[in-house]
């Protein structure tokens, strides 16, 4: 059995791929925060509800044993957005420095979350196995 | 890996803020930089602009300085008749720093430094949950 392809771990390991995505893209416009002409970007969230209960798989579908699987990673697999409509100084940026540090910690905050998650869930399988931890 | 990338991103930030500094600080420095003579030019004022680009070695996309340009801006005239430098009215020609322009500058520097270590704290303390995860328990 392979415990990565279980819904709820799919789910999670999604979620931290993405957040590492988030984190990337926060990261380009916080260094870009006084280049001119500079547009904010953003990662677009997958639906991780689906996910979850199966009926979506990130990255391509493999229906035959001879498809090869491929999974999202980096920000090769999410799509980046730049913010339209966001304020922008006379040179063009659109970078708002306090709105991505509180983005920076809200996904430091979820990445945290969900490794604690993943620890829990490895517990509860582990405890299911053996008993022993 | 792309929590080391995002470091990579965030290091280059705080490096074109210090490349910045350093011009500000010459600014600075030569706020009173005269020509020797009358018929030389005082100092001009500096501008470095930043461009986006990408770091072949990790694929990160980082920030780099453009270019340190000039300030075209016309210089002050100071009524000094005494100074080697003055013309034939007294007037001499002083560089187009501003100190006010020049502090401003120097704290949106200072401000855009930080929020780039708080971008490489955050990663940092990603990648330290990740490793937790292999601790038992």
């Amino acid at each position: 059995m392979d415990i990565t392809k279980l819904p709820l771990f799919e789910t999670m390991r999604e979620r931290l791929s993405f957040l590492t995505a988030r984190q990337t893209v926060l990261a380009e416009n916080v260094a870009n925060s006084n280049t001119p002409g500079y547009e904010a970007k953003d990662v677009e969230a997958p639906d991780f509800a689906a996910i979850a209960a199966g009926e979506m798989m990130p990255g391509l579908k493999v229906t035959d044993a001879r498809h090869i699987a491929m999974s999202p990673s980096g920000t090769g697999g999410f799509r980046v957005r730049s913010m339209a409509g966001a304020e922008s100084t006379p040179n063009g940026n659109s970078v708002n420095l306090e709105d991505q540090m509180m983005q920076v910690s809200a996904v430091q905050m979820d990445y945290s979350t969900v490794t604690q998650l993943y620890r829990k869930a490895l517990n509860m399988i582990r405890l299911a196995a053996g008993g022993q931890r | 890996m792309d929590i080391t990338k995002s470091m990579a991103t965030a290091a280059s930030g705080m490096r074109v803020q210090s490349d910045r500094m350093r011009v500000i600080a010459e600014n600075v420095a030569n706020a009173s930089s005269t020509a020797a003579g009358a018929d030389g030019q005082p100092y001009r004022r500096q501008i470095l602009t930043f461009r986006e680009a990408v770091d072949e070695a990790t694929g990160a996309s980082v920030v780099e300085v453009a270019k340190v340009a000039r300030d075209s801006s016309d210089f002050r005239l100071q009524y000094n008749p005494g100074h080697p430098a003055a013309n034939e009215q007294g007037y001499v020609t002083m560089p187009n720093v501003n100190s006010l322009i020049e502090m401003t500058d120097m704290r949106e520097a200072q401000r855009a430094y930080e929020a780039n270590l708080n971008v490489i704290d955050a990663a940092r303390t990603m990648m330290a949950r990740t490793l937790d995860l292999l601790r038992r328990g």
